[in-house]
């Protein structure tokens, strides 16, 4: 379990501030955020590395706060590996185990080093120096190195983001594999919102040095719940403009309302009015060639301006005054023979309009 | 434009031999200036044996003395940015700038008799002014900058990463510094150590105003050439060179490929 209570980091002219967070025992927490928003920083914090100006770090009920990185019991891997250069990796991955204090392990460490060489696939290259790896294999020593002293805790700094996608995609599954057979609490550090879909139980969004929202990666990419979480994460289209109630309503709760933003008037289901952005997830928006309003309240004219694929999946990208962007089944759109330039009907429910 | 790449390569190529040339042949016209049987004699001259002994042994004390002060000061300069870090990267390097008589008459008025350190430090029974000391703090004053930046830019070659790597794997600072550091340094470290080593052999300004007797190697040749005129003084000269060499030759060994 980790757990962190109001911490604040200062590094150079940056502050890091008020992060509440707790990472069950066993959990798999991921910290997004664009870069220079403090992810780093945060880990390093978690670690002992940094400095903390106000805060507590929690770690399996215990208090670490001003424990030093080396009586913490945890793993910490790298964005750039960081492997030693000057040892084999055999020795890289053998390097702290019976070395950490309250962690004192009788078992043979070369059978420590093989179980992981083995786990990780790297068993053929214990015997090779660290020089002439490629980004895949110091990755995997990396991590085996990490985990070598049986740390509680991992801490990943964007661990994937030096290698190719393909060996990233197989190096994702083997770190959950890994993190549900040894039971280690986890919190890895991401740019990538994706990544946190795959492997997270619980994100927190970072921003300019504080948490912006945490949750469930599904509640956080269902629910943004600001413009910048909404951007962040790639809920789909995001668009500043200003409520206008348009019933009296029965006082507290919701009402419906007019969403001006641009040169698009939405009907909205709101909660309060003024300032406001509109969140309108790709999935939620309905094309069709010929005008049929159904039950949906917002329909309006637009053009195809161009197609992306992405698998089953195809995101058309439509101009109805402002851009806009749909998620069609790659099936349907090849039905439809959608291309570029072609009209389309463009429409969504009030209630699939999420006002933040 | 292959024609003009061609002529400015052919420049650039003969700017870069004149200046090979000009380093190379002095050195190898004294070389071969002295008859085998001159060497043979020079290295029978006890005076002169005396004398290179006398100069291994008082620049490898100058140069363990700079070790011992300068590693921990080349780390913290590499390492940890505290107020004052450019003044003192400054101040260390002063020395290079120095003419070395200047240097060795700032030396004889801060240790000499006079003085008030020089004063307590005879007390004690430290005499540095025609004395060995003398020589000792001669060659430290001009060599240590040498191990100090030498050791500093080993030290930052190393990613300071890859010593909090070693933290979260148990090792305490010190551990993490012994098994992590300085063996990625240490050929660094011990470069910058032979090469301040080989500046403290070469040093002739400040020692013959600190202490001319007893001499030292460079000294010798010196007294020998003002005393006896070239012929005699070449012998000597050549056994210096070949000294000199050899330092040069284990420096390029110890270097890091990527550096050579």
């Amino acid at each position: 379990m980790i757990r962190l209570e109001n911490l604040h980091v200062r590094v150079g002219t940056f502050d890091l501030r008020d992060i509440t967070l707790e990472v069950p025992k066993g959990g798999y927490a991921l910290i997004i955020g664009p870069t220079g928003s403090g992810k780093t920083t945060l880990l390093e914090a978690v670690a002992g590395h940094a400095r903390l100006k106000a805060g507590r770090v929690f770690m399996h009920d215990d208090e670490v706060t001003n424990l030093p990185p080396e009586q913490r019991g945890l793993g910490f891997v790298y964005q750039q590996y960081h492997l030693f250069p000057h040892l084999s990796v055999r020795d890289n991955i053998g390097y702290g185990i019976g070395r950490a204090r309250g962690r004192r392990d009788r078992s043979d460490p070369g059978a420590r080093i093989a179980e992981l060489a083995d786990m990780l696939a790297i068993g053929a290259l214990l015997d090779r120096q660290v020089r002439g790896l490629s980004g895949g294999e110091q990755q995997r020593v990396a991590l085996a190195r990490a985990l070598a002293p049986r740390p509680s805790i991992l801490l990943l700094d964007e661990p994937f983001a030096a290698v190719d996608p393909a060996t990233r995609q197989v190096l994702r599954r083997e770190l959950r594999e890994l993190h549900e057979r040894e039971g280690i609490t986890t919190l890895q550090v991401t740019h990538d919102f994706d990544e946190a879909l795959r492997l997270g139980d619980l994100v927190a969004v970072l921003a300019e040095g504080r948490i912006a929202q945490s949750g469930t990666p599904e509640e956080v990419f269902r629910y943004p719940n600001s413009a910048f979480v909404a951007r962040f994460v790639g809920t789909g289209n995001v668009i500043a403009g200003v409520v206008e109630r348009t019933d009296p309503g029965n006082g507290a709760g919701s009402f419906r309302g007019t969403f001006r933003g641009g040169s698009l008037v939405l009907d909205v289901v709101a909660e309060r009015e003024g300032p406001i952005h509109a969140v309108i997830r790709p999935e939620d928006i309905v094309l069709s060639l010929t005008h049929h309003p159904g039950s949906a309240r917002n329909h309006m004219d637009g053009k195809v301006v161009r197609l992306e694929r992405i698998g089953p999946v195809t995101l058309v990208h439509l101009e109805v005054g402002r851009p806009l962007i749909a998620s069609l089944t790659t099936q349907s759109v090849e039905e439809m023979e959608l291309k570029a330039g072609k009209p389309v009907m463009v429409a969504f429910k009030a209630t699939a309009i999420l006002l933040v | 434009m292959p024609v003009r790449s061609l002529v400015s390569r052919v420049v650039l190529a003969a700017l870069g031999a004149c200046l090979v040339l000009f380093i190379v042949g002095p050195l190898l016209r004294l070389l071969f200036f002295a008859s085998p049987e001159s060497l043979g004699a020079a290295l029978r001259d006890t005076e002169l044996r005396d004398s290179i002994v006398l100069t291994v042994f008082t620049a490898s004390l100058a140069t363990l003395i700079a070790a011992l002060f300068g590693v921990p000061l080349a780390y913290l300069l590499a390492r940890r940015n505290f107020p004052g870090r450019r003044l003192v990267q400054g101040l260390i390097e002063l020395p290079v700038v120095v003419p070395h008589p200047v240097a060795g008459i700032a030396l004889l008025l801060f240790l000499g008799r006079r003085s008030e350190v020089g004063g307590a430090l005879a007390h004690l029974g430290l005499e540095f002014v025609s004395h060995v000391p003398g020589i000792v703090a001669a060659m430290l004053f001009v060599s240590a900058p040498i191990l100090v930046s030498g050791a500093r830019e080993a030290f930052r070659g190393v990613d300071p990463q890859l010593e909090r790597v070693a933290r979260t794997l148990g090792d305490t600072g010190w551990g993490a510094f012994r098994r992590v550091t300085l063996p990625l340094a240490g050929r660094g470290v011990l470069a910058g150590s032979i090469l301040a080593w080989s500046r403290s052999v070469s040093e002739f300004g400040s020692i013959v105003i600190l202490t001319y007797n007893p001499k030292v190697a460079s000294i010798y040749i010196f007294d020998r050439f003002t005393a006896y005129g070239l012929q005699a003084a070449v012998p000597a000269a050549v056994i210096l060179l070949l000294v000199a060499l050899t330092v040069l030759v284990v420096i390029r060994v110890l270097q890091p490929e990527e550096r050579r």
